[in-house]
């Protein structure tokens, strides 16, 4: 009966593991393998040793894109879970029209990216969009915002915030909500102020809902593009050149395939590296339950 | 009081810079060109108009829709059946190697997709399914790890012995899954549904590079592209926007009560 049972198995899980090998796994050697050749997809590759990664090591343009996308990832991530936890605790709370408020809060989460890409150009446009249009009323006279370099980063990080806060409120909310009202009573008892309880135990208690956001949050933003796509297009003077983007830039506008490939495997290793990180140390405070 | 006034502030302020965006949208797909120039952003234009609509839906953007609406109904449909058949196997049944492939699937979850995208659209074009429905929709029709390990997870919930009585009867897996097991899963299934047609259909970095020509290009790569022409006629984008957002905002008024499950489902054990 047995070898019968465990076919059965096999043929449940066939299709999702031929996904697995053939889109997940084959793609991860292919691009480990194709950092260390040139190819321009019209002559067959050729071996390149290191030459790939000498060439990143000296390659100044790489080197901002990363930083680039670093600086994108601090803007983002810190403003959108401070805020999300801002808003879990105020709608943590029995008061009126609390639930209206919550899904308003995750509709910009639904968005189509590259439609509010579109929209956010248009709300950040110098002389008719939102913004300045709403700063001349009081007086004052906004920046170029995407054509300028210093401004064009911290807009399309903005869009980024705008829609992912209140997506993220809804883990906080839901981890704020599965802390057991005796610990409150507890530290009331003993004379906790509510910022001691703040931080001593629902700051605590919301570790696990800490992690998974962080991690999901900062793996995504590592990766942006469509927002950099239609809102700068990387632009100005290389100021909004993610690393995503130029790694998409230099396979499907310069075809190359090699060099992308590097480049890949180094936001591959970067990403790995801040999620061990930080599971290092939301490790040593939580439990997270993987079985 | 006065802190009652505070926090009722602060959360209208906030939902409103949360709905702006969609207002903006709507109000400008219904302007003129003339009122666009006339009107500040946030005040309708009186009469509207539905001629960037009409403009919009005579030309090649209803191709696009109707490649976009095929594109998400084959991904959610591929993905929930094989994300269910693998989630059940992996929760319910026993077999070899089970250990070992569930931890390749937790694994393969850590792959970031931005790093698969040359080395897949390199597989499509060696297979020479470059530009074609095929190409497009083969890495992700399968399943992913993630929905996999979320069902998973709800499998694992329900009591076991629930299909022992069947068993006995003499029901097979497959039957075992959809009669007794499936049944149970409406709010799994209804959250893997929900994000599995949001992630379609605004999904753009995959359309964008493995499609080129009309048959099979999507709506956010046209809209995308539409932006790149010269003097950019942002009445026919927002009507364009506007079209792609309505069945995210309809997604949502029904199945509000999925979504925010779905997010303590995915965010939590």
């Amino acid at each position: 009966m047995r070898w019968r049972r465990d076919w059965h198995a096999y043929l449940f899980i066939g299709p999702s593991l031929l996904g697995v090998l053939a889109f997940l796994l084959l793609p991860m050697v292919i691009v480990f393998v194709l950092s260390f050749f040139h190819w321009e997809l019209l002559s067959p590759p050729t071996f390149a040793g290191l030459d790939n990664y000498r060439r990143l090591a000296g390659d100044g343009e790489s080197w901002h894109s990363l930083w680039i996308t670093v600086v994108y990832v601090l803007l983002c991530i810190p403003l959108q879970t401070v805020l999300a936890l801002v808003l879990a605790l105020l709608l943590n709370q029995r008061i009126k029209g609390v639930r209206v408020f919550r899904s308003l809060f995750v509709v910009p989460w639904m968005a189509t990216p590259i439609v509010m890409g579109l929209v956010w150009n248009w709300i950040f446009d110098p002389r008719d969009g939102a913004i300045n249009s709403a700063l001349a009323v009081i007086g004052v006279t906004g920046p170029d915002w995407l054509s300028d370099a210093t401004w064009a980063l911290p807009a399309v990080a903005l869009v980024n915030v705008w829609q992912y806060t209140g997506y993220n409120m809804l883990f906080f909310l839901a981890g704020l909500q599965g802390i057991p009202q005796e610990l409150y009573d507890a530290a009331a008892t003993d004379g906790a102020t509510p910022r001691q309880r703040f931080w001593r135990v629902t700051l605590p208690l919301l570790n696990p809902t800490m992690f998974f956001v962080m991690v999901t949050n900062l793996i995504g933003a590592f990766q942006v593009f469509d927002t950099v796509f239609v809102m700068t297009n990387g632009g100005p003077s290389k100021s909004t050149e993610v690393i995503n983007f130029k790694i998409f830039g230099t396979a499907f506008r310069e075809f190359d395939f090699g060099y992308a490939s590097t480049l890949s495997m180094l936001l591959f290793a970067v990403i790995l590296g801040v999620t061990l990180v930080q599971v290092r140390f939301f490790g040593k405070r939580t439990t997270y339950d993987m079985s | 009081m006065t802190k009652r006034i505070l926090l009722y502030g602060t959360l209208t302020l906030g939902a409103f810079v949360a709905v702006f965006p969609y207002l903006l949208v709507v109000l400008t797909a219904f302007k003129t060109q003339s009122q666009l120039n006339s009107t500040e952003p946030w005040v309708p234009g009186l009469p509207p108009t539905t001629a960037n609509l009409t403009k919009l839906l005579g030309g090649d953007f209803p191709r696009y829709l109707v490649n976009t609406v095929l594109m998400t109904a084959l991904l959610t449909l591929g993905q929930l059946v094989f994300t269910t058949f693998a989630a059940y196997a992996f929760a319910r049944l026993r077999f070899r190697g089970r250990e070992v492939l569930f931890w390749l699937y937790v694994a393969t979850m850590m792959v970031p997709s931005a790093v698969t995208m040359i080395p897949l659209f390199l597989i499509m074009r060696e297979l020479h399914l470059v530009n074609t429905w095929y190409g497009l929709l083969a890495p992700y029709v399968l399943g992913t790890p993630y929905g996999i390990f979320l069902m998973r997870q709800f499998f694992r919930g329900l009591p076991a012995g629930l299909e022992e009585a069947a068993r006995i009867d003499g029901a097979g897996p497959l039957k075992i899954l959809t009669r007794i097991l499936l049944p149970l899963c409406r709010p799994a299934i209804g959250t893997l549904t929900i994000i599995t047609v949001i992630s379609s259909w605004n999904s753009f970095l995959w359309p964008l590079i493995i499609t080129s020509g009309d048959d099979t290009k999507v709506m956010t790569v046209a809209l995308a592209t539409l932006n790149r022409g010269i003097g950019v006629d942002y009445n026919l984008i927002m009507a364009g926007g506007l079209i792609a957002l309505v069945p995210m905002i309809a997604i949502f008024i029904f199945f509000q009560k999925y979504i925010v499950r779905s997010v303590v489902l995915t965010g939590l054990k």
